[in-house]
């Protein structure tokens, strides 16, 4: 009964992982900043998902539990690679698809050396916030820490790239859809 | 007139939606009157958008393209969906009754060497394993190699057949590189005298390897196959209920 109910698991796991596929990525690439790894990292992730499908105890949290084996792969690379080679060594110049928009790729990449300084325990948090939409409580439970804690992080994180981004949050030429308030 | 002070933290919790519903209708009434309070949650937004759309653009690899799909044709789905028969796999192949609780520790190699070379006398069965090695630690692979040959010696002993592909990845390629790997001529010994031992560099790997450190830097045991990617090579075998063991 049990392995039927994987193998039906494991079924529908791999139509949901394919389409989580890009999100992921770019949610690994968004820590790394490195094309490579992070398609190593989503492979990773996909490979340990399917694996442990049994272990996703209910499909509602599918997500955090995506995110969080995402995170953990992600921490274990640092711990073998050590902090130092991931941010001096892991910048490749993935080509972008925006090559032609020339202001608009410089604001691309003003955002994302801003985010590259930040510490990486802000820079995962603002990405999943902000970029992966999930809620605080999604995120403690993918970063596994307290909702205190997200917050505090989430706060620092836009007070430092505020105080780094605020003329581009100004600037004229800022896409519209980035300066519109609902 | 709401009495709530509009902290940061609010702020944040409110462009985040995380916010009950009397505290977000109490900001937007607040939004109405206060041009200061505007300013400063627009602010909010803005680095919000900004985030989003520094990575919302970033070019996702084409799985089809470097082989290693995703979607169609998918190779790594194979090898998902093979991964995930492991633990099926396992249990029939091995004996019956040391079901789950074995298979729940395959991904160690320690575990399943110790199982196979206890268990190879009591199955005539032909055995097919897969040696995943994704790590160039020497340790690791020392140990690998260790025990890829007890458990050799142990089938031979035991007069059971076996075939043994040793599937190398990401720096695990490493270990079949010459004038890299310490284990060249321990691997070549192994191949000399095994006629079930079979090598292999994921292409893709190797793809990296050279976009690394150049062409003419990457050479392998001349035995090693290196026309596909671990992903293929690795879905293919379970997919006809090979053994796999990652190190």
């Amino acid at each position: 009964m049990k392995k039927i109910k994987n193998l039906v698991v494991a079924s529908r796991l791999k139509k949901d992982l394919v389409e989580r596929r890009t999100k992921l990525y770019r949610i690994a690439f968004s820590w790394c900043h490195n094309a490579s790894l992070a398609d190593d990292l989503v492979q990773d992730t996909m490979l340990k998902a399917m694996k442990n499908a049994s272990s996703l105890r209910s499909y509602a949290t599918l997500d955090t539990w995506l995110y969080r084996i995402l995170h953990n792969s992600w921490h274990d690379y640092l711990r073998v690679k050590g902090r130092n080679v991931e941010l001096h060594d892991v910048h490749d110049d993935a080509s972008p698809d925006h090559v032609d928009v020339f202001q608009q790729r410089q604001i691309v990449d003003r955002v994302r050396a801003a985010i590259d300084q930040l510490p990486m325990t802000l820079r995962e948090v603002i990405t999943l916030a902000d970029f992966a939409g999930f809620s605080y409580a999604e995120i403690a439970d993918i970063v596994d820490i307290p909702i205190g804690t997200v917050m505090s992080r989430l706060y620092r994180a836009r007070q430092n790239l505020k105080e780094k981004l605020l003329d581009l949050a100004g600037d004229e030429n800022m896409p519209v859809k980035l300066m519109r308030v609902k | 007139m709401s009495d709530i002070e509009f902290t940061d933290d609010k702020l944040n919790m409110f462009i985040d939606g995380q916010l009950d519903s009397d505290e977000m209708d109490a900001m937007h009434d607040a939004l109405l009157d206060d041009k200061a309070l505007r300013a400063r949650v627009c602010q909010l937004k803005a680095i919000r958008e900004l985030v989003n759309y520094a990575y919302d653009s970033v070019p996702v690899p084409d799985a089809d393209s470097d082989q290693r799909t995703v979607v169609r044709n998918s190779t790594i789905w194979k090898s998902i969906a093979a991964s995930v028969l492991i633990v099926f796999g396992a249990i029939a192949g091995w004996a019956v009754n040391d079901s789950y609780h074995a298979v729940k520790h395959v991904a160690s190699s320690d575990d399943v060497f110790q199982y196979y070379k206890q268990n190879a006398s009591v199955s005539t069965e032909a055995r097919k394993i897969i040696l995943h090695v994704t790590t160039g630690d020497i340790y690791s692979v020392n140990k690998a190699l260790n025990e890829a040959e007890q458990l050799l010696a142990s089938y031979r002993a035991a007069g059971t057949p076996m075939t043994l592909d040793i599937v190398t990845y990401k720096e695990g390629i490493n270990m079949l590189r010459v004038g890299v790997s310490p284990y060249v001529k321990r691997i070549e010994d192994i191949l000399a005298s095994n006629d079930n031992v079979n090598i292999y560099a994921c292409q893709r790997s190797i793809e990296k390897a050279r976009a690394k450190e150049g062409d003419d830097a990457i050479r392998f045991i001349p035995e090693t196959v290196t026309a596909k990617t671990a992903q293929e090579l690795i879905s293919e075998r379970l997919e006809k209920g090979w053994i796999y063991i990652k190190v």
